[in-house]
């Protein structure tokens, strides 16, 4: 039985400019969406204009979008990191990367999750499959991959932050990515 | 190189598109090839599907008040809600909750567990004597009361449809059914007789998952005259659940 909010439904009327179905949308989905923006932009006043120029574009765009491509939080989830992303490189001074104290949160949510799926009911199926295959990945191959998520950074970035050489991050990431879509693929198949 | 055709590469580069390590020159060009490339476009999708749940590892925080209300100011959101009529999709909305929630709490409701269990007696049973419904919507009113009980015979393409609350219904006036699907104009799947009741062949329509949503409208005797959806009030509405 499906225990998430009807986010689909909601987006078909929003297409159709329906306000209240709009109002439902964010209430079931800002906290997560602010949550994210948070950890990216690190300034609420940023974070807050992020959610806010978000949710314009989910509203003006509702009609293009196409359930049968994407779920509905990964459309939002794209919508949300491009504007960060866009914000982020609008600052002149550049937000500080501090890994150590910043990510670790996620990787243990994320480990938590694999090892007792049952405490974390509120996340997604998406994201709880994600975690069991995430938490199979290298220690390096995790950071690595959630400073390029997280925080747009480039090869060279986390090249500087792991104080590793370029190329060994490059094969780092890639065989990552690699693993991580062969273990996806195949959860899905069970 | 034709990347188009390099299965591993494609994958490559749209896993490191979405990632954002795809940088400069390589990104543009990979831009241009995407804007033309469904195949492109489809494995970009699919690494969003794959990484973007990322997001969700983040602490929620709960915005402050002022997001919304500055939302509201800037889309005019108030103007839209009082002048448009979009009445028909905001009692779908209103509803939705109050059927999951319904179905949430089945196991409790013993009077309408049976109703079930009658109406999957009533059915024609399959090789195996076992009744073979597919799907199952139970449809509620505006208060999340159980009105209508739809079963979808798959293998038999047979709709049936049970009544549980009797309907003061004009003579004048019908029920009408309709599958709402999520993008376009909805469809009716037929009258229902005095009693409520209906067996109708089922539509392939009916069962995708196209399909958001079920409703019953009160309309003229023969039906709404509009073929694109109800013109009188809807009033109940249900999704199909898998049994």
């Amino acid at each position: 039985m499906d225990q998430q909010p009807p986010l689909r439904l909601w987006l078909a009327a929003i297409a159709k400019k329906d306000t209240q179905a709009f109002r439902s949308l964010y209430d079931a989905t800002s906290p997560n969406l602010f949550g994210f923006l948070l950890r990216i932009l690190v300034k609420r006043e940023l974070a807050e204009e992020a959610l806010q120029e978000s949710f314009v574009s989910i509203w003006n765009n509702a009609n293009s979008y196409q359930p049968h491509l994407a779920a509905p939080m990964t459309w939002m989830t794209t919508i949300v990191r491009n504007k960060a992303f866009d914000l982020l490189r609008r600052q002149d001074d550049t937000v500080e990367l501090d890994n150590d104290n910043f990510d670790k949160d996620v990787l243990n949510a994320m480990e938590s999750t694999a090892l007792t799926p049952n405490e974390h009911l509120q996340l997604t199926q998406d994201a709880q499959a994600l975690a069991r295959c995430f938490t199979k990945l290298e220690g390096m191959q995790q950071q690595a991959i959630v400073l390029a998520y997280y925080h747009d950074a480039s090869h060279s970035d986390i090249a500087a932050q792991l104080t590793l050489p370029i190329g060994t991050v490059k094969t780092w990431i890639r065989r990552g990515l690699d693993r991580l879509r062969v273990c996806l693929t195949a959860a899905e198949r069970t | 190189m034709n990347i188009l055709n390099n299965k591993s590469l494609r994958e490559q580069l749209a896993a490191s598109y979405v990632l954002g390590t795809l940088r400069g020159a390589t990104r543009r060009r990979f831009e241009t090839l995407l804007a033309n490339s469904a195949q492109l476009d489809a494995d970009v999708q699919s690494w969003q599907q794959r990484l973007n749940p990322l997001a969700e590892f983040a602490q929620p925080q709960t915005p402050p008040q002022r997001v919304w209300q500055q939302l509201e100011r800037s889309l005019n959101l108030s103007a839209i809600s009082q002048s448009s009529g979009q009445s028909f999709w905001r009692n779908i909305n209103d509803n939705i909750a109050g059927s999951l929630n319904f179905w949430r709490g089945l196991g409790l409701v013993s009077s309408t567990a049976a109703a079930v269990l009658a109406l999957l007696l009533l059915m024609k049973p399959a090789d195996n004597g076992m009744p073979t419904p597919s799907l199952v919507a139970m449809l509620v009113n505006d208060k999340a009361q159980p009105n209508l009980m739809l079963v979808a015979d798959i293998k038999h393409h047979r709709l049936t449809a049970k009544i549980l609350a009797s309907q003061n219904v004009a003579s004048n006036q019908s029920l009408e059914l309709w599958a709402i699907p999520k993008q376009g104009a909805p469809k009716s799947l037929g009258l229902l007789a005095k009693d409520g009741s209906i067996s109708l062949p089922l539509p392939e329509f009916a069962t995708t998952q196209d399909i958001a949503m079920l409703a019953v409208s009160l309309e003229p005797l023969h039906g709404s005259a509009d073929p694109n959806g109800p013109s009188g009030p809807v009033l109940f509405t249900g999704a199909w659940q898998q049994i």
